[in-house]
């Protein structure tokens, strides 16, 4: 079983100190909150939830760019605590949101796309000028563009040379993390199409976070669904999408609005409190904007139940 | 019916880019008018426009701005500064920057009342906190002694609502109210704004990329593409039988739960938007069009694609039908 899984997870816990004020004691903000779940390889995690509900610290803990403070994550069966970076580069790579921020502007395509290579220490120069004309073709860009600044290339072409960059090491897992949300839709269905053609070409594991339930339903195999740091449903996609269990996977269901006129606007039925990472509710830390809510819901913690439909953390599911 | 916003043939020029290119619509009273378009084709200029707030060196040229019957084109700062605010309004993406963070929300929205109409201070305080639990805000009293920086995106946006609506405008532009914010946040601002359009009677002029807000929410949409409404029709029409090549690849790009099987290919549109010069004639979409023909180099001919359907292309209404058989 666990040589199948890319990626998996145990018990992951990652705690933040953040000062709120000058004179404040700093205050424990808990971003994931003993989290587990493993990905078999080849498949597409989903992750969804609202901003602050710790989704890319999760993508952060996998990459191994944060070290938890509880639990451990492994990738291809290795403990990532303490594997070698040179390692971890050629088994794990991310793809970010934002393509203008995560290329540097001073470098020409080709030379941010080698840089994993030269980052190993081993390859030659032929060698990594071959391997970055491969993945700048994979990707759909021409040699001309290799040759320009991240500057002369459009949104969508910026977030190919990421996805060029995060394949040069033909890695197994790519953790896509927001990253299509700053592109246009229709450039957003290039990049989607892209993804999802290289995942059944090359075999690769994606862990993708995004707060579009719509792009998640198209590409992932199976969805989680996060809320304050934990997983509170875990579902197969077409699941979860017909039969949501959790009362907030139904609210942020209900508040997609796909392209269906006459419908209006629905009431998600969520209230105006927002969750605070820094202020935990006790019981169910989705209660006080539970529409369903009943009385032990404030004081009971519910526990994780698994079963053949996937997980689900709810008194009433 | 005189429309409470009429704009025809809006050009504007910005440097060396021609960022809109003769570009019409009309809002009327009490209806939600959706500008639809992807980055860069000047949906957001064309608001500016229409509230005299474009950068310096642009240029703007219109055969008629109207609004309420009456010709604003010739308007000149002072003019408009005195219908901004006051008779039409606008709401911008990031409620953190249009705010100012050095001011508490009770002086930024009683500041708009006692400016345009003279109003004294206690009574417009009673106005603000009124507007904020009228977009649903608990506890106005206390949000109206906060900064900026102490609420929440979804409470932010509510308060920039409010702070548009402190004069009762006629006239309410919003760009992209709700792109910044979490989708159930999201959806709950969009329905406060139906609500208010409904009770109020407001004429609502919606800039959106996002094709599922304009289904929900229009009555009346205007797709944009390059600085050229390419297609406008009742929500309806357009969703059911939209005509534009444009149109039609952008509804094929939006992925719908249920609908695109998974591993199965989005539709998309090969190529981006091009940054179009000043000079620069016929259709703009010539180059990522799968029925471009030279005839697309020419000026093209606005027809009638049904009843209250314009659309600006060279392709006759129902092309895609006799293509498909």
């Amino acid at each position: 079983m666990s040589g199948a899984a890319a990626i998996e997870v145990r018990g992951l816990r990652r705690e933040f100190r953040v000062r709120q004020g000058m004179f404040a004691a700093p205050k424990r903000v808990i971003a994931v909150d003993d989290v587990s779940f493993s990905v078999p390889a080849g498949s597409v995690l989903g992750v969804v939830g609202e901003s602050g509900c710790g989704k890319s610290t999760l993508a952060r803990l996998i990459l191994g760019l944060l070290e938890p403070s509880a639990g451990d994550v492994l990738v291809d069966g290795q403990r990532l605590g303490g594997m070698d970076r040179r390692a971890r580069a050629r088994l794990i790579q991310p793809v970010f949101q934002d393509p203008f921020a995560s290329l540097n502007p001073k470098r020409r395509v080709r030379d941010i796309v080698a840089m994993p290579l030269i980052a190993q220490g081993t390859i030659g120069t032929a060698e990594i000028a071959r391997r970055v004309a491969e993945a700048l073709e994979r990707v759909g860009l021409s040699p001309d563009q290799g040759g320009r600044f991240p500057a002369q290339l459009s949104g969508g072409q910026r977030q190919r040379v990421a996805i060029a960059r995060a394949l040069v090491l033909r890695p197994r897992i790519v953790v896509c993390d927001e990253p299509t949300s700053a592109l246009d839709v229709s450039v957003q269905a290039q990049i989607l199409n892209l993804l999802a053609e290289l995942r059944r070409d090359l075999g690769l594991t994606y862990l993708f976070i995004s707060h579009n339930l719509a792009v998640v339903e198209h590409i992932a195999s199976e969805v989680a669904v996060m809320y304050l740091g934990r997983i509170v449903e875990r579902a197969e996609s077409e699941r979860l999408f017909a039969a949501p269990r959790h009362p907030y996977t139904r609210a942020l269901l209900a508040s997609v609005l796909t392209p269906e006129p006459g419908l209006g606007v629905p009431d998600v039925g969520l209230g105006d409190i927002m969750p605070d990472p820094a202020n935990i509710p006790p019981g169910c830390r989705f209660h006080p904007r539970c529409p369903v809510a009943v009385a032990k819901c404030s004081t009971e913690t519910p526990r994780p139940a698994s079963d053949a439909a996937g997980l689900v953390e709810c008194h009433l599911a | 019916m005189s429309a409470l916003l009429e704009v025809q043939d809006l050009r504007v020029t910005i440097g060396s880019t021609a960022a809109v290119r003769g570009a019409s619509l009309a809002v009327n009273k009490g209806e939600t008018h959706c500008l639809v378009g992807e980055s860069g084709c000047g949906k957001s200029i064309t608001a500016l426009s229409v509230m005299g707030l474009l950068p310096r060196g642009a240029k703007r040229e219109t055969t008629a701005l109207r609004f309420a019957g009456e010709e604003i084109g010739h308007f000149g700062e002072r003019e408009m500064s005195r219908l901004r605010g006051d008779r039409m309004a606008m709401i911008f993406q990031e409620p953190m920057t249009s705010l100012n963070p050095a001011y508490t929300v009770g002086s930024q929205m009683t500041e708009v009342l006692r400016r345009h109409r003279g109003t004294p201070r206690a009574q417009a305080v009673d106005r603000a906190a009124e507007l904020l639990a009228r977009v649903g805000i608990t506890a106005p009293g206390l949000r109206l002694g906060q900064y900026p920086h102490q609420l929440s995106g979804g409470l932010r946006q509510r308060v920039m609502i409010a702070m548009a609506l402190m004069c009762d405008p006629e006239l309410l532009i919003a760009d992209e109210p709700t792109t910044a914010l979490d989708v159930t946040v999201q959806a709950q601002i969009l329905r406060l704004l139906a609500t208010l359009q409904k009770d109020l009677g407001l004429g609502i002029l919606l800039i959106t990329h996002d094709l599922g807000i304009v289904a929900r929410v229009a009555d009346r949409v205007s797709v944009m593409y390059a600085g050229e409404v390419v297609e406008s029709a009742p929500t309806a029409t357009l969703f059911a039988a939209p005509e534009h090549p444009y149109t039609r690849g952008l509804l094929s790009c939006v992925p719908v739960p249920g609908k695109v099987k998974r591993d199965e290919p989005l539709g998309s549109i090969p190529g981006v938007v091009p940054r179009m010069r000043p000079g620069f004639t016929g259709c703009g979409f010539r180059d990522r069009c799968g029925q471009a023909s030279p005839a697309c180099e020419g000026t093209l001919p606005r027809q009638q694609a049904g009843p209250d359907h314009e659309l600006l292309c060279t392709l006759a209404p129902g092309w895609h039908g006799r293509n498909a058989a």
